[in-house]
């Protein structure tokens, strides 16, 4: 079977994102089975609820919301790296992260990077 | 010739594992130090690991810098530990240093200095590659 890995590394407002969206749509219309998406560096920035962008421009947060209910698609983000960005993940509740992700740290990167055939960055 | 024929014997098997390439200068982003946190996760978890530098990423080897200058921790210091995390495959791309005048002194041992060709053949060696 083939499996995927997706490194998230740019932010909500970056183009690439629309770019990386439309790819992990089409892997999984192509039956390509996705290990995980892992959010890192400023990637983690998908997960900020109170992230608004524009209703005229791309909404990539809505889109990931949208792969994760269609497919069950596992979105991860990197704990360290939302703290860093003013994403609190130590309540209980998680108040500020979109229910759609899931916190997690590097170690879930190795985990999907091994699973993976492949491993594309975006 | 010799050394595209030198590759063509050199690129099987491929080697699994992940490589990271380095290409941004050390203290101006956290490009490095997020690229050496993930190096690390995957050294302790005993993955198969190599570090790639290239283009203004080879700064992060050259000696005597000094991050606390700038109030910036000094993740260079941490890759005196790479051989604790069984982190041995260390490329840097010549032409990136002959570009920035660099010599070959690194704050680190056992770093491999290749020629493009070969860089590139190191690379094409790992299943997985990651660029920061």
């Amino acid at each position: 079977m083939k499996t995927l890995a997706v490194v998230i590394t740019t932010p909500p407002y970056s183009p690439l994102t629309a770019t990386a969206i439309a790819y992990v749509e089409a892997a999984l219309v192509a039956d390509i089975s996705i290990v995980g998406v892992f959010f890192y560096q400023d990637g983690v920035m998908h997960a900020n609820k109170d992230i608004n962008i524009a209703s005229d421009e791309y909404q990539a947060i809505a889109q990931w919301q949208r792969l994760h209910q269609t497919y069950q698609l596992p979105l991860h983000i990197c704990i360290t790296a939302a703290e860093k960005r003013g994403i609190a993940c130590d309540s209980i509740d998680n108040e500020k992260i979109n229910e759609v992700f899931t916190v997690s740290g590097l170690g879930e990167l190795v985990e999907i990077t091994t699973k993976a055939l492949r491993l594309v960055q975006f | 010739m010799t050394i595209l024929d030198q590759q063509s014997s050199d690129s099987l098997p491929p080697e699994n594992g992940l490589a990271i390439i380095n290409s941004k200068a050390p203290f101006s982003s956290s490009h490095g130090k997020d690229a050496l946190d993930i190096a690390l996760i995957f050294g302790s978890f005993e993955q198969k690991i190599s570090l790639f530098f290239q283009g203004d990423g080879v700064y992060q080897l050259i000696n005597n810098q000094d991050g606390t200058l700038l109030s910036i921790k000094d993740y260079l210091k941490t890759f005196s530990a790479f051989e604790f995390y069984d982190i041995e495959d260390i490329y840097v791309c010549q032409q990136s240093l002959s570009n920035r005048q660099l010599g070959e002194d690194f704050h680190i041992s056992d770093v491999q200095v290749l020629a493009s060709i070969e860089f590139g053949a190191a690379l094409n060696r790992h299943q997985h590659v990651l660029r920061f």
